[in-house]
C-alpha cells in the first residue's frame, strides 16, 4: 500500500518539470554568468566582483527585473587558473547563460573566451587588459576595461615628462597581463627615447625577491616599473625597504589595491607611484557616486578595488543592451554593442564604444602615489 | 669592490632563505627517518603555524595592547604546542592505521591530509593575503663591507633557525629518547624488542618535527609580513627537495641542503634571472643525485632484501 502510494508520489515528482516546464519561455529567469577567482591569489577580486555584480542584480530583480523577467545570477569560481577557468566556462555554456562576465585575470580570460566564442555566447570581460585577447576576431567578446598598450603608453609618457627619467627599468611577472603591460611601456619608452637598461621579470610563487632587488638597487635606475600583481608588488617594497635601498618605484595597475601597502608596511610604500584607471572614489559621475553609495549601503565598506566596479559595469552594458534590443539573443546583443552604442552613462564614466576588436574606445588612466597617510591620491602632475 | 659587496649581499640573502629551507626539511626528514613515510601534510602544518601566531599576535594586541617584545614567548609556546598536537592527531588518524599498508597508501594519505590542511586554512581565515600587525618586527640592521647590509631581522632568523637545529641534533645524539628514535629508523622490530615503545617514539617525533615546523612558519610570516594558504605547499615542496639533496632521514643533511639550495637559488636569481633560477637549482641538484643518490649526506645503505 505505501509502496504503491509512494510510487505514485515519485511519479509525480518526476514529472512535475513537463508541466511547469511548458509555460511560456520569457517568463524563465534570463541566466548571466560570473566567472571569476573566488578562491586563490585573485580571491579578494573575484569576491568584489561577486559583491558588485549582485548587487546590481538585486536592484534590477527588485525594479521588475529585465524585459519583466527575472535575472538569475550563476556564479563560477575558476581561481584565476586557466585550466579551471576552461572548465567551469564549459559549466556556464552547459547552463545555457545568455551572456557572461569574466573572468579576472587574463590568463584565465583567454582559454573562456575561446569555449563562449564556440558556444556563440555574449562575453565581456571587467579587467582583462592583455592586448591579443581581442586579437582573435571573436564577434561577442568586449572589455569594459581599457587595454595594456594604453596604459603602457600612459605610464611610459608618466616616467618621461613627469618624472623626467631617463635611465629606466621594467620588471614583471611573466604573467599574460603583466608581461604585455611591460613589453608596451618598454615599446614606448623606447619610442620616447628613455634607455631601458634593465628588463627582467620575477617569478610570483617566490616570495623572496632580495636577490633580483640586490641586482635593481646596484643598477643605478631612475624608476622601475612593475607591471605584476599587489601581492608581489608588496614584497617588493617591503623586501627593497628592509634591504635598505632606494628604488624609486612605479607600479600598474595590478598593483592599485589597499593590500599593497598592507604587505609593503606604510613606511616602504610611500612615494610608490600606480599607473591605473581612476579608484571608485575619484570616478566623479553621478553614476559612479550612485554605485559607491549603494555598495557602501549594502556592504558596510567601500568599494576598493576599480575592477569591481568594472565588474558591476560589464553588467551595467550587459543590461543596457538587453533593455535597448528587447533581445537576450548574444548575437543581437554583440551587433548592437559593436555597431549602436555609443554616449553609454557607465558607472566608470562614458562609455563612447567599442571598436571592431571589441575594444572600448578611449581611456581613462591616472597616475597615483601612495601618500604619509597611505592613501592612493591622484598624483598633482598627469602628463 | 662592487662586485663583492653584491656578493657578499647575495649569499646573506640565499642563507636567509637557506635557514628557512632547512627548518621547514628537518620535519621531512625526521618523519622519514623513522617511518620512511614522506609526510607531505608537513608543509600545511608549517602554513598553520603562521596562521596561528597571525592569530596570536591579534588575541595579544587585543588582551594587553601590544605585539611585540615578551609577548611573542607565550605566543610562540602555544603555537608549538598546537601544532605538534596536530602532528600528532595526524599520526594516529591518518598514519598509524596505514603503517602495514605499504608504501603508497600512507603517501596517499598524507597528501590527504595537506589537503584537507590547506581548505581548512583556507575556509577559517579567508583565501586573501594576510598580514602580520605592524611594529611587532624590529627594523634596522647593520652594514658591512659598504652596500652590503644585514638586517636585524635576518640576523634574528638566522640565530634562532641556528638554536633550534642545534638543540634538535643536540637531542637526537645525546639523549636516550633521542637513541631510541636512531634505532627506531634502523628497524622497528629489533627496536621493539630492545624494549622501545616504537610508537611513542615515532608520536614525539610527530610532536617535535611539526612543532618546528609551526615556529618556522611564524619565523617566516614574521620575516616576509605577508602569506596566504598557499605558503605551505612552495615551502614544502623546496624543503622536501632540500631534505633529498641532503640525505633524507639524516638530520645535519636536512640543514646542509636547505643552505644549498637557497644559496644556489639566490646566486642563479641574482646573477642570471630570477626565470632561470628554478633550472639552475634543478640542474644541480639532479647532477648531485646522479653521482649521489642518497644525497650529500645519506648513508650508502645497500637495499634490504
Amino acid at each position: 500500500m505505501y509502496k504503491k502510494l509512494a510510487l505514485l508520489l515519485l511519479v509525480l515528482i518526476l514529472t512535475m518539470p513537463l508541466f511547469t516546464g511548458c509555460g511560456p519561455k520569457e517568463s524563465e529567469a534570463i541566466k548571466i554568468g560570473l566567472q571569476g577567482p573566488m578562491t586563490g591569489d585573485y580571491a579578494y577580486e573575484g569576491q568584489g566582483f561577486e559583491k558588485a555584480v549582485r548587487m546590481l542584480v538585486n536592484q534590477t530583480n527588485e525594479a521588475g527585473g529585465l524585459l519583466g523577467r527575472q535575472i538569475e545570477l550563476i556564479i563560477e569560481d575558476d581561481a584565476g587558473d586557466p585550466a579551471q577557468s576552461a572548465l567551469v566556462a564549459q559549466r556556464l555554456v552547459d547552463t545555457k547563460v545568455a551572456a557572461v562576465i569574466g573572468a579576472y585575470n587574463s590568463t584565465a580570460t583567454e582559454p573562456a573566451s575561446e569555449i563562449y566564442n564556440e558556444a556563440g555566447i555574449l562575453h565581456i570581460t571587467p579587467s582583462s587588459t592583455a592586448t591579443h585577447l581581442t586579437d582573435k576576431g571573436f564577434k561577442r567578446f568586449f572589455r569594459v576595461c581599457f587595454l595594456d598598450d594604453r596604459q603602457g603608453l600612459f605610464a611610459a609618457t608618466f616616467m618621461n615628462q613627469v618624472l623626467g627619467a631617463r635611465n629606466v627599468g621594467i620588471l614583471h611577472d611573466n604573467s599574460t597581463y603583466a608581461q604585455g603591460l611591460a613589453e608596451h611601456t618598454k615599446r614606448y619608452a623606447e619610442e620616447q627615447g628613455l634607455t631601458v637598461s634593465y628588463y627582467d621579470a620575477i617569478n610570483p610563487d617566490d616570495q623572496d625577491f632580495s636577490p633580483i632587488l640586490t641586482n635593481i638597487g646596484a643598477a643605478g635606475l631612475d624608476v622601475v616599473y612593475f607591471s605584476g600583481y599587489h601581492a608581489q608588488g608588496g614584497l617588493l617594497l617591503k623586501q627593497s625597504g628592509d634591504l635598505g635601498l632606494n628604488i624609486n618605484w612605479m607600479m600598474g595597475n595590478a598593483s592599485n589595491n589597499p593590500e599593497l601597502i598592507q604587505i609593503a608596511g606604510l613606511q616602504n610604500a610611500v612615494g610608490t607611484y600606480i599607473t591605473t584607471e581612476p579608484l571608485p572614489k575619484d570616478v566623479d559621475y553621478p553614476e559612479a557616486r550612485q554605485f559607491v553609495a549603494d555598495f557602501e549601503a549594502t556592504y558596510g565598506q567601500s568599494p576598493d578595488s576599480v575592477w569591481w566596479m568594472m565588474a558591476a559595469e560589464a553588467f551595467n552594458v550587459i543590461r543596457y543592451a538587453v533593455e535597448q534590443t528587447e533581445s537576450t539573443d548574444s548575437e543581437v546583443l554583440a551587433n548592437f554593442l559593436h555597431n549602436e552604442a555609443k554616449d553609454i552613462n557607465g558607472i566608470t564614466g562614458p562609455i563612447l564604444g567599442w571598436d571592431e576588436k571589441g575594444d572600448r574606445i578611449g581611456t581613462i588612466h591616472l597616475a597615483y602615489i601612495i601618500d604619509a597617510g597611505g592613501n592612493f591620491v591622484v598624483n598633482p602632475q598627469q602628463p | 669592490m662592487q662586485f663583492i659587496q653584491q656578493l657578499i649581499q647575495q649569499l646573506i640573502n640565499g642563507i636567509t632563505i637557506g635557514a628557512f629551507y632547512s627548518l621547514v626539511a628537518l620535519g621531512y626528514t625526521m618523519v622519514y627517518g623513522v617511518l620512511k613515510l614522506i609526510n607531505f601534510a608537513h608543509g600545511d602544518m608549517f602554513m598553520w603555524g603562521a596562521y596561528l601566531g597571525l592569530t596570536g599576535f591579534n588575541v595579544a594586541l587585543a588582551m594587553v595592547g601590544q605585539a611585540g617584545g615578551w609577548s611573542i614567548l607565550p605566543i610562540v609556546i602555544i603555537l608549538m604546542l598546537t601544532v605538534a598536537l596536530v602532528g600528532v592527531l595526524v599520526e594516529r588518524i591518518a598514519y598509524r592505521p596505514l603503517r602495514s599498508a605499504g608504501r603508497l597508501a600512507p603517501v596517499i594519505s598524507a597528501l590527504g591530509v595537506a589537503f584537507i590542511l590547506q581548505s581548512l586554512a583556507r575556509n577559517v581565515y579567508g583565501a586573501s593575503y594576510k598580514t602580520y600587525p605592524t611594529g611587532i618586527t624590529p627594523t634596522g640592521g647593520l652594514s658591512l663591507a659598504g652596500s652590503a647590509r644585514v638586517s636585524t631581522m635576518q640576523i634574528i632568523v638566522l640565530i634562532t633557525s641556528f638554536l633550534l637545529m642545534g638543540a634538535l641534533y643536540l637531542f637526537v645524539q645525546r639523549t636516550r629518547i633521542g637513541t631510541a628514535m636512531r634505532a627506531v629508523s634502523l628497524d622497528h622490530d629489533t627496536s621493539r624488542l630492545m624494549g622501545i615503545d616504537v610508537n611513542r617514539i615515532i608520536a614525539i617525533v610527530f610532536l617535535i618535527g611539526p612543532g618546528l615546523g609551526g615556529v618556522a612558519g611564524m619565523i617566516v610570516a614574521l620575516y616576509y609580513g605577508s602569506f596566504d594558504f598557499t605558503l605551505g605547499w612552495s615551502y614544502g615542496l623546496k624543503a622536501f627537495i632540500a631534505a633529498i639533496l641532503g640525505g633524507i632521514g639524516n638530520i645535519p643533511g636536512a640543514m646542509l641542503g636547505g643552505m644549498l639550495l637557497g644559496i644556489i637559488e639566490t646566486l642563479g636569481a641574482g646573477y642570471l634571472s630570477p626565470q632561470w633560477k628554478d633550472v639552475i637549482a634543478y640542474a644541480i641538484l639532479i647532477i648531485i643525485l646522479i653521482f649521489r643518490p642518497t644525497g650529500l649526506l645519506g648513508e650508502r645503505v645497500a637495499e634490504k632484501v
